[in-house]
């Protein structure tokens, strides 16, 4: 065994980075709204007029901003927005599919519009699937939900575990777009989830009610919970399925190292998208979310920058398998 | 004989299903253009707003007045999550941010600028409903045209302080916000009612 080859060792702390800026993502989008309420009472100069709630969320408002800003109605505009499309400090960022999206339901290219995805494309064609585990607010919720589920199925409680084609998904992008086309309105923002929950999150903050997307996004979320663990980013999401596409061929992915791998099998089990590390499967839908480097026991895998993923390496050569397989040669 | 009776009767029935699906698709797509609500200002014609609008809802995040609102089911499915005003409720100060705010160019850019105002803001126009208007029952009022921010340009009083619309009304609708008859006696006739009136 060569011991060169240990990966490099920051490598299995990222998936507590990837946490971190999941709730980060989260919580400015719940943030965000609360900012936008604030500016409203200072721009109208009703501090007098608000009533004792209104007055609470003014006071803690006030005190959290004004080291920052005097004028707190123009100058905490520096993020607007969500992760479907959203400013940040002066550059809006969009998400691919709202392009794509747009482009179909108007039949042309907006090309000012077009040109704001242009860089989450880039970070996909490198990275892969990465927004799907680093970035979605509705992956931050799905993810406790699986916690949830597995936490359930400890007490003796059953949770769904079916497996679908995960090419469903693209089927599900390809009639969203039809839909889009058919009806000449962007209505694949309506079954996306991380879009849901920005619009939802502002709604239900500003404009005080929610609307059908909650539903639909909670009818995911048991979906996932007693059908199939994370099903809907797996097999539906058509925003995963535009992702998967554009990072088939990503330049940085993760990798087995077949000399420090045992087969015990770990990563097979925490892979959030129902992958296949074990057999170097991983293919255009990893998201690059590392948790299976994090929970591998031996170090056996890493992050590589190639265009392709292994065929099958076989066996562990620290598992009994490769063992069993030399011993058979001799 | 049975036979050709089955045939004709399940082709019968598919063109009878075909045709209510199509008519249940039509009913749920299309948007129902006799509701009275305002798109935000430099909006884009109807068909041409819902094809570009991602619902992102940058321009209800960045609107200082929270005038706009979103859409659930109640304008059919075309319309799902996107902006609204109802001036009534509360009406458009003409700040221009949501313009400029919106990525997809469904909002045009706008300036604040009396030029650009005049000359893209389309909203409606309103109609002074003069059996309810108190200046023309006699007793002066004047409210809408205090409340206007194009005073003289989008509205102009007579005597008695009676309101009369002009052509430079771009259909804010601060002035029935302001109205103290209830119901108001002055109405925004949102644009797409406009154009529907006008063609037919």
């Amino acid at each position: 065994m060569n011991l060169e080859q240990k990966p490099f060792f920051l490598w299995r702390h990222l998936n507590k980075l990837r946490w971190l800026v999941l709730s980060l993502v989260f919580m400015m989008l719940v943030a965000l709204p609360f900012v936008h309420v604030y500016q409203t009472y200072v721009a109208s100069f009703s501090y007098d007029l608000l009533d004792s709630d209104e007055k609470e969320l003014f006071d803690i408002m006030e005190s959290l901003t004004s080291p920052f800003t005097d004028n707190p109605a123009d100058e905490l505009d520096a993020i607007k927005g969500n992760t479907w499309s959203g400013n940040f400090f002066g550059y809006q960022i969009s998400d691919p599919l709202a392009v794509v999206g747009q482009t179909a339901a108007s039949l042309s290219v907006y090309w000012p519009f077009a040109l704001t995805a242009l860089l989450p494309v880039i970070f996909t064609l490198l990275f892969g699937r990465f927004y799907c585990g680093w970035i979605c607010p509705a992956t931050f919720l799905y993810e406790l939900n699986t916690i949830a589920a597995l936490t359930l199925q400890r007490f003796g409680v059953r949770v769904g575990h079916r497996h679908f084609d995960r090419r469903l998904k693209y089927l599900v992008l390809a009639l969203g777009l039809l839909l889009s086309a058919f009806s000449g309105s962007v209505l694949v923002s309506v079954i996306y989830p991380p879009a849901i929950i920005g619009r939802e999150l502002y709604f239900g903050i500003a404009l005080g009610g929610v609307g059908a997307g909650l539903v639909f996004f909670v009818l995911t979320l048991l979906f996932d919970l007693l059908v199939s663990r994370r099903g809907f980013c797996r097999y539906l999401c058509p925003g995963g399925a535009l992702y998967s596409l554009l990072g088939r061929f990503r330049l940085f992915r993760i990798r087995r190292i077949v000399e420090n791998c045992n087969d015990c099998a770990k990563c097979n089990a925490i892979c959030e998208f129902g992958l296949d590390p074990l057999r170097d499967d991983f293919g255009q839908e990893c998201n690059n979310c590392t948790a299976c480097i994090a929970v591998c026991p031996t170090d056996a895998l890493t992050f590589v920058s190639r265009l392709r993923d292994d065929e099958n390496q076989g066996p562990g050569h620290l598992g009994k398998k490769y063992k069993h397989l030399q011993q058979g040669v001799e | 004989m049975k036979r050709r009776l089955f045939l004709k009767e399940l082709i019968a029935g598919a063109v009878a299903s075909s045709a209510l699906t199509s008519s249940l698709a039509e009913a749920a797509f299309s948007a129902q253009t006799s509701q009275r609500y305002l798109r935000p200002p430099g909006a884009l014609a109807e068909a041409e707003f819902e094809s570009r609008c991602i619902r992102c809802g940058q321009c209800g995040e960045v609107c200082p007045n929270r005038c706009i609102e979103y859409f659930d089911f109640e304008n059919g499915v075309d319309s799902l999550n996107t902006p609204y005003i109802v001036p009534r409720t509360k009406a458009c100060i003409l700040c221009m941010k949501c313009g400029q705010a919106c990525p997809t160019g469904a909002l045009q850019p706008l300036e604040r600028t009396a030029e650009d105002i005049l000359a893209h803001v389309k909203m409606g126009r309103a109609r002074v409903e003069k059996s309810l208007c108190l200046s023309y029952q006699g007793k002066t009022c004047g409210v809408c045209y205090r409340a206007c921010p194009l005073q003289d340009v989008g509205i102009r009083v007579g005597m008695l302080e009676q309101p009369h619309v002009l052509d430079g009304c771009v259909g804010c609708g601060l002035c029935e916000r302001s109205c103290i008859q209830l119901p108001q006696a002055i109405k925004i006739i949102p644009q797409h009612m406009l154009k529907s009136s006008a063609s037919s």
